[in-house]
């Protein structure tokens, strides 16, 4: 079928709900930041608001290939992973303006979150240190019997760590199926790569831990989706350890009190041009996946969700200060 | 009594290594949510033996070796805590933990209070000197772990409470650091039936009675505070032993009731003095039990220096019964 793009039929194999419920993913995420956004800017936001603006074909792609039974430690960047798994925006709401009724009840703020009923761990600050998380997590289903697979994610900052080098080395050593996303968005804060690491690659050191690397572009949530699918079949019935590197920028700074200065113009321009959303609504339409009213609809429901989410949220309180010392330990 | 005829009893001489062994048999036998991972743990059963075929009874799957790796290893059995597993993981010395100590003090120690799930995960940490181990060997951490909340700390000083705490600590649906004295491992050895209870968690045990002065210890340092009560003993001083067993919770109604008994608390640890253990539990007293009080609370601890390695040296440095001695004559003559 010579006049038949490739990527049409690569779409063509995949249920059209699929890449819908991607998109969707991806809209729902971007669309909730920019709230998030404004509420910062309006001093409505306590301590900090980090993004995955640029990001959000990674975690749409990569979570959505995922089954029921499999385990996640998203990073900063992900919001995409944990509305995949079944978050609700609301949820994401409450826990950025601290409601009680949030998954962390106000006892942790912005990204440090996730439901473990959901397959999805909340990260700590450290790093790479959530890689470890996942394997033991892993471990677990598959003693009993689960085809399960874990996916950790990380940034290039966080691949210079110990940790992340114990724990891919652990993985390989125990043949547990993990892939471990490096989102190398070529800036830990305000680090470049250059004064990160000296591989041309961050997949160049998968032959060291005996493993495989793959890299894919990680603004194209068709390639990111088809590419883990693929690897992740292959990791339920043989398991091991993958590292998926994916190529992308981070659109914002760090946080939103980053303007993210150290970035490059034409670098930023590059990017921005190869958004993740642009791409995946002009991939669905080119491939007669969806019109451009298809999306429209999605879209201006993604929104609905967010504002009532946020009014809702909104009105719910904060914890009661009598509760201050509950939860530390396990009964 | 000889080793045979004590078997006919039904009792046996156990040292303490042997009650920690004999406590993950029983615990990998009747309990199938049980695993044991750690350095050199499998087949060569540990760098001290606490482990010694288990591997061979309960199969690689429950008992496994892991590359020299602390933070994976702890990041490792936090997820497997929370999928269900009790996890007990051996670090092969406490002074390796310091690096991946944030996956214990970041992350399993707040997961409960951040998500509301539970970390259900044993953490074995050999410590002590007193057998030329030198700074990186040797080292008694504890105040750092009972700093953090969320965080459990038992540390048994005798061989059956080295067996029940363990049997609690893995029952505990916290992560618990479980600190075994290295110098008790072969030194203490007790008669005791294959039976055993679980020792309870945040309570201490009375080891000696006494009316002129009460020490609080733990680990190695009750022997040696044994030790000085039997020298103040024989010159009619009666001194109380507390061993604390668990440093946190801590049981603060015993060590409250053994200062109303004397009016006079030594508080003795292997650790270093400054910020030591010691120091909480003279605060807790003086905040609670300042009536009680005939004379200032006095601390024995190791100074603040590395440990040394040259016995000559290290002798001085650890705490011992002439130490303790010392230390309560002048608090019972002030």
């Amino acid at each position: 079928m010579p006049d038949c793009p490739s990527f049409a039929r690569d779409l063509n194999q995949i249920p059209r709900n699929q890449w819908l419920a991607i998109y969707r993913t991806m809209c729902r995420a971007r669309l909730t930041e920019q709230r998030m956004i404004r509420l910062y800017h309006q001093g409505k936001i306590f301590g900090g608001v980090y993004t995955g603006f640029g990001h959000e074909a990674i975690g749409a792609g990569t979570a959505h290939a995922g089954g029921a039974d499999d385990l996640f430690t998203p990073c900063i960047r992900d919001l995409t992973v944990h509305l995949a798994r079944g978050l609700s925006v609301l949820d994401v709401f409450r826990q950025f303006l601290a409601r009680a009724t949030g998954p962390t009840r106000g006892r942790d703020g912005n990204v440090h979150y996730g439901r473990l009923d959901q397959g999805v761990y909340a990260m700590i600050s450290h790093l790479g240190a959530m890689i470890s998380v996942a394997i033991g997590g892993v471990m677990v289903r598959r003693r009993q019997g689960l085809d399960a697979v874990a996916m950790a994610y990380v940034g290039d900052g966080a691949t210079s760590t110990g940790d992340f080098h114990e724990a891919v080395n652990y993985a390989s050593v125990f043949d547990v199926p993990l892939l471990v996303v490096i989102e190398n968005n070529k800036f830990a804060y305000s680090t470049p790569n250059s004064q990160q690491y000296r591989c041309k690659d961050l997949i160049d050191r998968a032959p060291g831990y005996g493993i495989e690397g793959v890299k894919v572009d990680g603004n194209d949530a068709v390639a990111v989706y088809l590419k883990v699918l693929e690897i992740v079949k292959e990791m339920r019935q043989t398991p091991r350890p993958v590292l998926l590197e994916c190529d992308t920028l981070r659109i914002r700074g760090h946080g939103e009190h980053d303007d993210a200065g150290y970035i490059p113009e034409a670098l930023k321009a590059e990017y921005a041009a190869r958004d993740p959303l642009d791409n995946m609504r002009r991939s669905l339409t080119d491939g007669e996946i969806a019109t451009d009213q298809d999306l429209e609809t999605i879209d201006s429901e993604c929104q609905k969700e967010i504002d009532d989410g946020y009014r809702q949220a909104l009105a719910e309180p904060m914890p009661d200060p009598a509760t201050l010392l509950d939860g530390v330990y396990a009964e | 009594m000889t080793h045979a005829a004590l078997a006919e009893t039904g009792f046996v001489e156990r040292t303490y290594v042997d009650c920690i062994r004999q406590a993950q048999q029983r615990l990998l036998r009747e309990d199938d949510r049980v695993v044991i991972f750690g350095e050199d743990v499998g087949a060569f059963g540990g760098a001290f033996k606490a482990t010694l075929g288990l591997q061979e009874e309960f199969g690689a799957d429950r008992v496994f070796d892991t590359p020299i790796s602390e933070s994976a290893i702890i990041g490792s059995a936090i997820g497997m805590a929370t999928q269900g597993l009790r996890p007990i993981i051996e670090m092969q010395f406490l002074d390796f933990m310091n690096t991946a100590l944030h996956q214990l003090i970041n992350n399993a120690a707040t997961i409960h209070f951040r998500t509301g799930n539970a970390v259900p995960m044993t953490v074995r940490a050999p410590c002590g000197g007193g057998f030329g181990g030198g700074p990186f060997h040797s080292e008694e951490l504890e105040t750092i772990f009972c700093h953090v909340p969320g965080l459990k700390v038992v540390y048994p000083a005798f061989p059956c409470d080295a067996r029940g705490l363990l049997v609690s600590a893995v029952e505990d649906p916290n992560p618990v650091v479980y600190l075994e004295n290295k110098y008790l491992y072969r030194h203490v050895k007790e008669s005791l039936s294959d039976d055993f209870e679980p020792v309870p968690i945040g309570v201490a045990r009375v080891c000696r009675r006494g009316s002129d002065a009460t020490i609080i210890t733990y680990g190695a340092m009750v022997h040696e505070s044994l030790a000085a009560a039997d020298v103040l003993a024989a010159e009619e001083r009666q001194v109380m032993v507390v061993d604390l067993r668990t440093l946190k919770p801590y049981d603060h109604d015993t060590i409250i009731a053994a200062v109303s008994a004397t009016n006079r608390v030594l508080v003795v640890h292997e650790a270093w003095r400054c910020c030591g253990f010691g120091a909480e539990i003279a605060a807790g007293i003086a905040e609670r039990g300042f009536h009680l009080l005939d004379a200032p609370i006095m601390r024995v601890a190791a100074p603040d220096i590395p440990i040394p390695f040259a016995p000559t040296l290290e002798s001085v440095y650890r705490p011992s019964a002439g130490t303790i001695v010392e230390a309560l004559r002048e608090l019972i003559e002030y």
